[in-house]
C-alpha cells in the first residue's frame, strides 16, 4: 500500500484517496435510478423526518456573517471592525430581503460575497431562515447581570471545548447526553434500524449521544468493508478470519472495561456497516458538485444518500426519524482572517446549497432541516488581523419546512467599542435568543411530543417568558 | 511464566504486596516506589514499564531494562545526548527546498525518521506526550516552510523536556511555531481605531499549557467555592490583561525567501508592545514595564500558580500510564513537580520518575478496581510497537511512512492535531458507554468510533506484510518462530503487552495459526504476520494496563 507522502497544504482530513482502491462498487451517477428509488420512500404516507447539525468548529464570526448596510448601520460596522469590514459596494447588491419588514432598529442586512449561493434560498426560495444573536443561555441576562455575574451563566463561556459541549449538550466537557440524541430517543422505536437513528459523519460529539440512541459514525466518504472478514485477506484462512472477528468483537466478560467497550463499537462497525454498504449501492445522488476540497460537502453528499435510503435501512418500514451531525473546521480566525473567512464561508454556501439540490432532487425538501451552530460568535473589533472569542452569533435554518425568507430574533444593540445593551465588550454578543429556543423548535417539528423529553431537549425554556422568537420557525 | 498459565490480576498482585510488606512499605504511598521496593524487573516487567515509558518494546530493550533496572534506566535514558538534529536532518533531505515551501511536505517525514530509529526512546515518548500538550500542528501554519517550523518545534521539546518546566514554557512561549499556531507573532499594542491585542496565546496558554479553568486541590480534583461550585481561575479580564504581555513579538528575520527563521526564537519588538497595565491572576505589571521584562514576569507568574503541578501531573500519567489516576497517584506526581526533593520548582525528570516509577504505575497498587486503571494505546504508539518490531526501514531514505491521521489509517499522526485541542482531551468522557454514568475518561477514545476502527484495522491490513513503497520490514527474527504459533503468540504477548493478554485469546490464536499451511514460501512470514494482525487489533492488546 502507498502511503502518499506527498500532502500539499490543506489536504483535508477525509481525503483518503489510498484505501479507495478496494471499496465497493463506485457510486453511480444515475439521478434517474435516485429520484426513482426516493419517490418509493417519499410517498403521501411517508413520515420521515431528519435533522442535521452542521456544526461550524472554532466560533464563526458572526459579524461577516450578516452585515449591516444602510447608511448608520454600515458606518457603525466599519468603524467598530477596522481591518476587518467588508467592502460597502460587494455588500450593497447583496441584501436580505425577508418577507415581513423587520422590527423597528433592524438595519438593512446582506450576506457577504462568500454566501452568494445561500442568498436565493432566502429572498427566493423562502427555505433559509436567519437567526439572530443566538447562544447558549440559562434566562433572559442583561448586560449588568452579566458582568455582575448576578445570574445563573452557561458554564466555561469563551472556551471552545466546552462551548461547543454546551451548544450541543447544555454541560462543559465531559457532558454525557446531547440534545440530538434526546430527538433521537422520542424517535427511536419508530426506527427499525435504531442503530442508525443518529448518524455522524464527523467526528466524535455529545450532540448525537441520546440515553439509548447512540451515535453511529459512518466515513464520509461512505461506509467501508472491513477487510478481515474477507479470507481472501487473511491468506485464505477461514480459521483465521473467524478468530480474528471473535477477538476483536469480544464478548469476554472478564476484559478490561475498555477493550469491553473497543470491542462494542468494532460490533456496531462490524453489524451495521455491511448492511449500509449493501442499502446504499442502489442509491445515488446526483453528482456532487461541490466536494472537490470541500470536506462538508462531502459529509452531506452521504447524508443525503443514507436520506435517500432511509425506507430500506434495517429492513422493512425503514427509519422515519433521523438526526444527524457533520461539520467543518478552521473558524478560530485570530489571524488570517480577512484571506480565510471567505474561504470557509464559501464552503459551507456550496455544501448547503448542494443538500438544498440534492434534497429536491429526491422530492424530500420538507423532510429535512438543517441549522448551523458553533461554539460562540466572535468580537467585532480586530486585533489587526483576526478577532477574538465571543458569545452570541447569527446562525442558518434551511429546509421545505423552514418558514425561511425571515429573521428570527432580535438584531443586538451595539452601539461603540464598549457601549450597546447586547455588548459586553468589543463587540462580543450578549444572546437574546437560546439554543433551548432552537432545541425546542426543532424537537417539536420532529414531533416530540412527551413534555419530559422536551424539558430535558430544552432545559431553559420555561425560563424565557413569553413567545419564543422562534415560535414562526416552522 | 508459561503462556498457559493463568495472569488474572489477583495472582500477579500478589508478589509485589508481599515484597512491599516484607519492606515494611504502608499501604497508603507518600513517594514512588524505589528499586529495591520494586525488585529487579521481571522480562513482564519490563515489557510493560517500556509501553508506558518508551515507543515500543523490542528483545533488545527488554534485554536492556531487565539488566540495569528501573533506576538504571531512567539514568542512563536522562543522560543520552541528543540525537541527529531533527532540522538539520530534514533540511540534508531537501525539504527545506523552494518547492516545498507553501507545502507541509518534510514534516511526516522527519518525525517518522525520527520516532522508528531514535535510541533516546524516553525522550521521545515524553516529546510526544508534551507535543499533545503545548500543541502545534502543521495543519494549520499557514507560513511559508510550516513544515520546518514544526520540525524545529519537536526539536525544541527534545532538548527541553527533561530540563526545569519553567523553561520549556518559555521555549514554548517564543518558538515560531507556537508563534504562528497561537498567533502570538504579529500581534500589536491597542490603537486608537479599536484594534485590540490578539487573546490566542493568552488563553490557550492558561486553559491548556499550565493551569486549566478551575482551582484545583493536590490531588487534581476542583476546588469548590463557598457555593459549592468549582472555583474559575481566571475570567475575560485576565486575558485581556494577558494578552497585552505577549505583544511586540514576532518571526525572527521573516521575509519569506529562507526557512532561516524557522530556528529562531521569536524577536521582541519594543514599539509595537502594550504600554497598558497588564492585570492577570491577581497580578498588575506597570505598563512602562519593558516588553521582555513583562513576558518574564507573567511567565514566572503562571509558573508559580499553584494548579501547575496537578495540571501537568494528570496530564502526563494520562499520556503515560492511565486515565483515571486517582487522586494520590496526582498527588505525588504533583508534589514531585512543586518540591523535586531539592526544593527545586518544575524539576521535569523528578516529574517524569514519579509518573513512571509510581506503585499506582508499577504495581496497580490503588484505590481503583483493576479495570479502572490503564489507558487505551493511542494509535502512534501501537503503529511504532510493530514498526520497531519489524525493524521498519526506508529504502530511500525519506521515510515516507507518510500522514497517518486520516481515520483510514491510524487516526493519529504526531503534529497533525486537527486544533490546538490534540486529537483527544484529556476529559474526554465516552459516550453511551459505562464510563460515561461513572464520570470515568478515557481521552483517546475520542478518536475511536465506528468508522476509525474499520480503518484502523484495513491499515494494517494494508501494511503489516510488506510495508509500502520505499518503506520494507523485516520478519526475519521471527520467521524461526512460527513453526511453534504459541511461542510465537506468546513472543508478540510478552513484546506487545507484557504477557497481559488473556489465556482464551493465546490459545485461539495458537490454534488458528496452526491452519496456516507452513510449507508455502512465504508460509512461515503468514504465520507471524497474521499473528502480529491479530494481536495489533484486539481489545486485549489495545488496553495498556
Amino acid at each position: 500500500m502507498n502511503h502518499n507522502h506527498i500532502t500539499r497544504r490543506g489536504f483535508l482530513r477525509r481525503s483518503g484517496t489510498l484505501s479507495l482502491a478496494t471499496m465497493a462498487a463506485p457510486w453511480a451517477m444515475n439521478l434517474a435510478g435516485m429520484a426513482q428509488a426516493a419517490a418509493a420512500q417519499a410517498s403521501p404516507t411517508d413520515d420521515y423526518k431528519a435533522l442535521i447539525c452542521i456544526f461550524l468548529h472554532g466560533g464563526n464570526d458572526q459579524g461577516n456573517t450578516i452585515v449591516p448596510v444602510d447608511d448608520a448601520g454600515y458606518a457603525l460596522y466599519a468603524r467598530l471592525r477596522g481591518a476587518l469590514a467588508l467592502p460597502r459596494a460587494e455588500l450593497l447588491t447583496r441584501q436580505l430581503q425577508p418577507v415581513t419588514p423587520s422590527a423597528v432598529g433592524t438595519p438593512t442586512l446582506a450576506l457577504p460575497q462568500a454566501l452568494d449561493k445561500l442568498r436565493p434560498l432566502f429572498n427566493d426560495q423562502r427555505r433559509l431562515a436567519v437567526l439572530l444573536n443566538m447562544g447558549p443561555l440559562h434566562q433572559p441576562t442583561t448586560k449588568a447581570q452579566f458582568q455582575q455575574h448576578s445570574v445563573s451563566l452557561p458554564d466555561k463561556l469563551f472556551s471552545h471545548n466546552d462551548q461547543q459541549s454546551v451548544w450541543q449538550s447544555y454541560g462543559a466537557e465531559g457532558s454525557t447526553v446531547g440534545w440530538g440524541g434526546l430527538i433521537g430517543d422520542a424517535g427511536l422505536s419508530r426506527n427499525a434500524a435504531a442503530s442508525l437513528t443518529c448518524v455522524n459523519l464527523s467526528g466524535n460529539a455529545v450532540y448525537l449521544a441520546g440515553q439509548q440512541a447512540g451515535q453511529f459514525m459512518v466515513n464520509p466518504l461512505g461506509p467501508v468493508p472491513l477487510k478481515a472478514k474477507d479470507a481472501a485477506n487473511l491468506f485464505g484462512s477461514q480459521a483465521c478470519v473467524d478468530a480474528f472477528r471473535s477477538l476483536v468483537s469480544t464478548e469476554q466478560p472478564t476484559v478490561h472495561r475498555l477493550a469491553k467497550e473497543h470491542s462494542a463499537i468494532m460490533r456496531r462497525a462490524m453489524n451495521t456497516n455491511s448492511q449500509l454498504i449493501e442499502q446504499l449501492a442502489s442509491v445515488s445522488v446526483p453528482p456532487a458538485r461541490y466536494v472537490d476540497g470541500n470536506a462538508l460537502a462531502q459529509q452531506l453528499s452521504t447524508a443525503a444518500r443514507i436520506i435517500a435510503a432511509h425506507g430500506q435501512l434495517g429492513g422493512a418500514g425503514g427509519v422515519k426519524r433521523q438526526v444527524f451531525f457533520v461539520s467543518m473546521g478552521g473558524f478560530d480566525l485570530h489571524d488570517n482572517f480577512q484571506g480565510t473567512h471567505p474561504v470557509l464561508l464559501g464552503k459551507l454556501a456550496a455544501a448547503m446549497a448542494q443538500l438544498d439540490n440534492d434534497l429536491r432532487d429526491m422530492g424530500m425538501l420538507d423532510q429535512v432541516t438543517a441549522f448551523t451552530a458553533s461554539d460562540f460568535g466572535r468580537t467585532l473589533t480586530s486585533n489587526g488581523d483576526g478577532s477574538d472569542h465571543g458569545w452570541g452569533s447569527h446562525h442558518f435554518v434551511l429546509g421545505g419546512a423552514v418558514k425561511g425568507g425571515q429573521l428570527y430574533g432580535t438584531w443586538p444593540d451595539v452601539s461603540d467599542f464598549e457601549a450597546g445593551e447586547h455588548n459586553i465588550g468589543q463587540g462580543r454578543l450578549l444572546p437574546t435568543t437560546s439554543v433551548d429556543h432552537l432545541a425546542a423548535a426543532l424537537a417539536g417539528w420532529m414531533g416530540v411530543t412527551d413534555p419530559l423529553a422536551l424539558q430535558q431537549i430544552a432545559p431553559h425554556l420555561a425560563n424565557f417568558p413569553g413567545a419564543s422568537p422562534l415560535a414562526g420557525l416552522f | 511464566m508459561e503462556a498457559s498459565e493463568d495472569v488474572s490480576p489477583a495472582r500477579r498482585a500478589d508478589r509485589p504486596l508481599a515484597v512491599l510488606a516484607a519492606a515494611g512499605v504502608a499501604a497508603g504511598l507518600l513517594a514512588a516506589c524505589t528499586d529495591e521496593q520494586l525488585g529487579p524487573p521481571t522480562e513482564d516487567d519490563a515489557a510493560r514499564f517500556l509501553g508506558q515509558a518508551s515507543l515500543a518494546c523490542t528483545p533488545s530493550d527488554c534485554a536492556d531494562l531487565t539488566q540495569l533496572g528501573y533506576g538504571a534506566w531512567l539514568d542512563k535514558q536522562f543522560a543520552m545526548p541528543l540525537s541527529t538534529p531533527l532540522w538539520n536532518w530534514a533540511r540534508d533531505m531537501g525539504f527545506h527546498a523552494a518547492q516545498y515551501k507553501s507545502t507541509d511536505v518534510g514534516v511526516d517525514n522527519a518525525l517518522w525518521f525520527r520516532l522508528v530509529n531514535a535510541s533516546d526512546v524516553l525522550r521521545q515518548r515524553v516529546v510526544l506526550a508534551l507535543s499533545e500538550i503545548f500543541v502545534v500542528s502543521v495543519r494549520n501554519m499557514p507560513v511559508p516552510w510550516g513544515q520546518m517550523l514544526c520540525v524545529s518545534y519537536w526539536e525544541m521539546l527534545e532538548a527541553h523536556c527533561f530540563g526545569n518546566f519553567r523553561q520549556l514554557l518559555e521555549q514554548v512561549a517564543l518558538s515560531p511555531a507556537m508563534g504562528v499556531y497561537l498567533s502570538m507573532s504579529g500581534s500589536r499594542k491597542e490603537d486608537n481605531s479599536g484594534r485590540r491585542p490578539d487573546e490566542n496565546f493568552a488563553r490557550e496558554l492558561l486553559q491548556l499549557f499550565t493551569i486549566g479553568l478551575v482551582r484545583l486541590n493536590l490531588d487534581g480534583t476542583p476546588q469548590l467555592g463557598a457555593n459549592g461550585e468549582p472555583v474559575d481561575t481566571y475570567n475575560m479580564a485576565d486575558i485581556t490583561g494577558l494578552a497585552r504581555v505577549f505583544t511586540g513579538w514576532n518571526l525572527d528575520g521573516y521575509d519569506g525567501t529562507t526557512p532561516g527563521y524557522t530556528q529562531r526564537p521569536m524577536a521582541f519588538n519594543q514599539a509595537d508592545h502594550s504600554t497598558l497595565d497588564k492585570s492577570f491572576l491577581g497580578t498588575t505589571i506597570a505598563g512602562s514595564t519593558p516588553g521582555q521584562q513583562a513576558f518574564q514576569q507573567a511567565l514566572d507568574t503562571i509558573f508559580a500558580h499553584p494548579n501547575v503541578g496537578s495540571f501537568i501531573a494528570r496530564q502526563l500519567i494520562q499520556r503515560l500510564t492511565s486515565s483515571n489516576p486517582s487522586g494520590d497517584y496526582i498527588s505525588r506526581v504533583a508534589r514531585a513537580f512543586n518540591d523535586n526533593g531539592a526544593g527545586v520548582r518544575g524539576d521535569m525528570q523528578a516529574v517524569i520518575r514519579a509518573v513512571l516509577m509510581d506503585g499506582e504505575a508499577r504495581l496497580r497498587l490503588s484505590p481503583l478496581p483493576d479495570d479502572e486503571m490503564g489507558k487505551l494505546r493511542e494509535p502512534i504508539l501501537r503503529f511504532l510497537q510493530w514498526a520497531r518490531v519489524v525493524k521498519l526501514q526506508s529504502s530511500d531514505g525519506l521515510w515516507s511512512v507518510g500522514d497517518l491521521s486520516s481515520p483510514e489509517r491510524l487516526g493519529q499522526s504526531p503534529l497533525r492535531s486537527p486544533s490546538v485541542f490534540n486529537f483527544f482531551r484529556p476529559g474526554y468522557v465516552p459516550l453511551n458507554t459505562t464510563m460515561a454514568q461513572q464520570g470515568l475518561v478515557a481521552p483517546e477514545f475520542q478518536i475511536t468510533d465506528e468508522s476509525s476502527v474499520i480503518g484502523y484495522v484495513n491499515f494494517l491490513f494494508g501494511i503489516l506484510p510488506n510495508g509500502a513503497a520505499n518503506i520494507g520490514v523485516d520478519y526475519s527474527d521471527w520467521l524461526p518462530l512460527a513453526s511453534d504459533p504459541a511461542r510465537l503468540v506468546d513472543r508478540i504477548n510478552l513484546l506487545f503487552t507484557g504477557r497481559t493478554l488473556s489465556a482464551a485469546l493465546v490459545s485461539d490464536l495458537s490454534t488458528a495459526l496452526a491452519t496456516l499451511p507452513l510449507d508455502l514460501p512465504d508460509g512461515a512470514k503468514r504465520r507471524v504476520v497474521t499473528a502480529m494482525l491479530t494481536v495489533l487489533c484486539s481489545p486485549e492488546f489495545l488496553v495498556q494496563r
